[in-house]
């Protein structure tokens, strides 16, 4: 893939030292050389120094033949009119803008343009692994199975061991409860301070956690 | 007419003056707190809110849905842009002004981007004084 990067800051840095290594032809435009100069040393894309809402700019940096545009730079206002231009005025077909603020990207998306707000993001993830930090890996079995344990959740105390199941991805394989661990079986309910020695597929650990979650 | 003023500095507090002056209905929408004073003294007859142009609860708090045109004159190109986007295409106004910042912004100030008419200062000014040189 060609891909341009708008903003050499932190994400535009990583992104285009990640797609480079990848394999794709980058090229990273920001007005700024010494923001440039902060990439790695070994860099593999091209870098254009200019304003990235000048025309001339984005036609050096090849905006015409490129595959996938991010704009992300310090600044909303930019990166949403650079989005909007790539795709309709230079059709580049895959855009992304990044936004800092949340409220609008409904909004921004009916401008034809998409966007992804890392501070929503970065939030949700903090959010996630503090209150999910239960969910304790013991061990692995092969590459695809793992068996983690985990505190039954507060709004799972009450209901049967099948709650908590889903054939072919997620078994309740022991329960320790009142200092001794048995076998529970699909019917088995679920108490307070049980902890649950589970067997999951690496693919569905998302799926899990959204279940200890509810 | 009801004329939404974005950006309420040197230009939209004179403009806004001038468009009530003239017996419009004018609302100036303005970040930062420091400059609506300015616009009391200069547009006594407008009504200010204070806000961000380019959030689109902050245009709907302005009255952006029952201004007949929208005159984006913020000293940032992206922000007016970004405005005359969402003023035109979110928010159905019909007709949308942009002030161009810098010249070699302009090609960006079209239909495509939400903009009726650009205006460029320099480029105006520029013609002027030719003008008088010559």
């Amino acid at each position: 893939m060609r891909a341009l990067i708008l903003g050499c800051g932190r994400i535009g840095g990583g992104l285009a030292q990640r797609l480079a290594v990848a394999g794709h032809a980058v090229t990273i435009v920001d007005s700024d050389p010494a923001a440039l100069a902060g990439l790695p040393a070994g860099f593999s894309g091209r870098t254009v120094v200019g304003d990235v809402l000048d025309r001339r700019v984005l036609v050096a940096a090849a905006i015409e033949q490129s595959d996938g545009l991010a704009a992300v730079t310090v600044r909303d206002d930019i990166n949403l009119v650079a989005a909007r231009l790539a795709r309709l005025v230079f059709h580049v077909p895959r855009v992304i803008a990044r936004v800092y603020s949340p409220r609008a990207a409904e909004i921004y998306r009916r401008l034809g343009i998409q966007t992804v707000t890392t501070t929503t993001w970065g939030i949700n993830r903090i959010a996630e692994l503090l209150s999910y930090a239960e969910l304790e890996p013991v061990a692995s079995l092969g590459s695809d199975v793992d068996v983690v344990n985990a505190d039954v959740p507060a709004l799972l105390v009450g209901r049967p061991v099948s709650a908590l199941t889903r054939p072919g991805e997620i078994h309740v394989a022991a329960i320790s409860r009142g200092g001794k661990t048995f076998l529970p079986h699909l019917g088995t309910i679920l108490e307070a301070d049980d902890l649950l020695h589970l067997v999951v597929l690496a693919s569905a650990a998302d799926h899990l956690a959204a279940l200890l979650r509810a | 007419m009801h004329i939404l003023v974005v950006g309420g500095g040197q230009v939209g507090s004179y403009l806004a003056g001038l468009l009530s002056t003239d017996g419009h209905r004018v609302t100036v929408l303005e970040a930062r707190e420091a400059a609506v004073q300015l616009l009391h003294r200069t547009a006594p007859d407008a009504l200010v809110i204070v806000g961000d142009g380019t959030d689109p609860r902050a245009l709907e708090d302005a009255g952006v849905r029952t201004a007949d045109v929208v005159a984006a004159v913020t000293k940032s190109d992206a922000t007016n842009l970004v405005i005359t986007c969402l003023a035109r295409f979110v928010f159905g106004v019909g007709r949308a002004v942009a002030r161009v910042n810098d010249p070699h912004h302009t090609w960006m100030f079209s239909p495509t981007m939400g903009v009726d008419v650009a205006l460029n200062q320099a480029d105006v000014m520029a013609h002027l004084i030719a003008q008088a040189v010559e």
